[in-house]
């Protein structure tokens, strides 16, 4: 995969899968917080793909949850 | 290259099996720890999932030496459909069986949480409980099979290893990790119900951990 330099991405949630393991929040923070019961919270902002270190750690974050609640859904970004 | 005839493969055979059940040992026990949601503070619970995902890879390897000298081993009679189909080994017949069920299922665990993205997440786990069966199988195996398994220190491996696992299965069982305690209050149904169910052990650690700083980390229902 070559590096994308236009449009970002969502983190997105199941919530129906998702069993409170805070995987999520600890390998995202940025974008991910956890509500008082340790469930997550996303922020739902759109990262642009040329910010890598948001990239790495959403990926880390998909394949780190335990119940394979969350995914990256691709957004066009309005310049 | 090695003789085929050569000790050595069978010193192999014998030495990785041990290292296996070691390895799994340790595999099972962190699949444990994610499951009922050891972590926060001192480690990260990802850190618990990312070294169950990486230990189990190493001891499917030592697995498969296992298995590969054993086949090419030509002092025991095995086959390569032995490996695969249970009872179909002149050498042991049971006993390498016994191995034989064990390793499929692992082959079913490892190549569904290899693939797990394109897998239904219900299945995955449905799979993932057979783990226990082979782990209990393996040892078994272990017990009927193994040169070193009867005397000394490898009967101890093996007895605190299956103490260890005995443990974690237990606790596994027993713990039914908290989840929904909370979700009522949030759900549609919340006004309903009023309180969020939830019993007083989990409420207490609840209110402990409201106050702490690394908040973070440690604001889990566990």
């Amino acid at each position: 995969m070559g590096v994308r330099r236009t449009g970002g991405f969502v983190l997105a949630l199941n919530p129906v899968l998702c069993d409170g393991f805070g995987h999520c929040a600890e390998l995202a923070p940025d974008l991910v917080h956890l509500d008082e019961w340790g469930y997550p919270v996303l922020t739902g902002e759109p990262v642009p793909f040329s910010n890598l270190a948001a990239r790495e750690s959403t990926r880390y974050a998909v394949r780190g949850c335990p119940r394979q609640a969350l995914r990256i859904e691709r957004v066009n970004l309005s310049q | 290259m090695i003789a085929l005839t050569s000790p050595y493969l069978w010193y192999t055979t014998r030495a990785t099996g041990l290292v296996s059940l070691i390895l799994f040992t340790v595999v099972v026990s962190l699949g444990t720890l994610v499951a009922n949601r050891v972590g926060g503070a001192t480690v990260g619970r990802f850190e618990l999932g990312e070294l169950h995902r990486t230990i189990s890879i190493i001891a499917m390897v030592f697995l498969g030496v296992h298995v590969a000298t054993t086949v090419l081993d030509s002092f025991v009679s095995t086959g390569v459909i032995a490996v695969f189909v249970p009872l179909t080994s002149s050498y042991r017949r049971w006993a390498v069986g016994l191995g034989a069920v064990a390793v499929d299922l692992m082959i079913a665990v490892w190549v569904t949480s290899l693939v797990k993205s394109r897998v239904a997440n219900r299945s995955w786990r449905l799979i993932h409980w057979f783990s226990w069966l082979a782990y209990a199988i393996a040892i078994v195996h272990a017990l009927l099979a193994g040169t070193d398994a009867r005397h000394g220190v490898g009967l101890g491996i093996v007895l605190v290893s299956l103490a260890i696992v005995a443990g974690a299965a237990v606790w596994r069982f027993s713990a039914r990790p908290t989840r929904a305690a909370g979700r009522t209050a949030l759900s549609p149904l919340g006004s309903e119900v009023g309180e969020p169910r939830g019993d007083q052990r989990h409420r207490a650690r609840e209110k402990r951990s409201t106050g702490n700083a690394g908040r973070q980390f440690d604001r889990g229902p566990r």
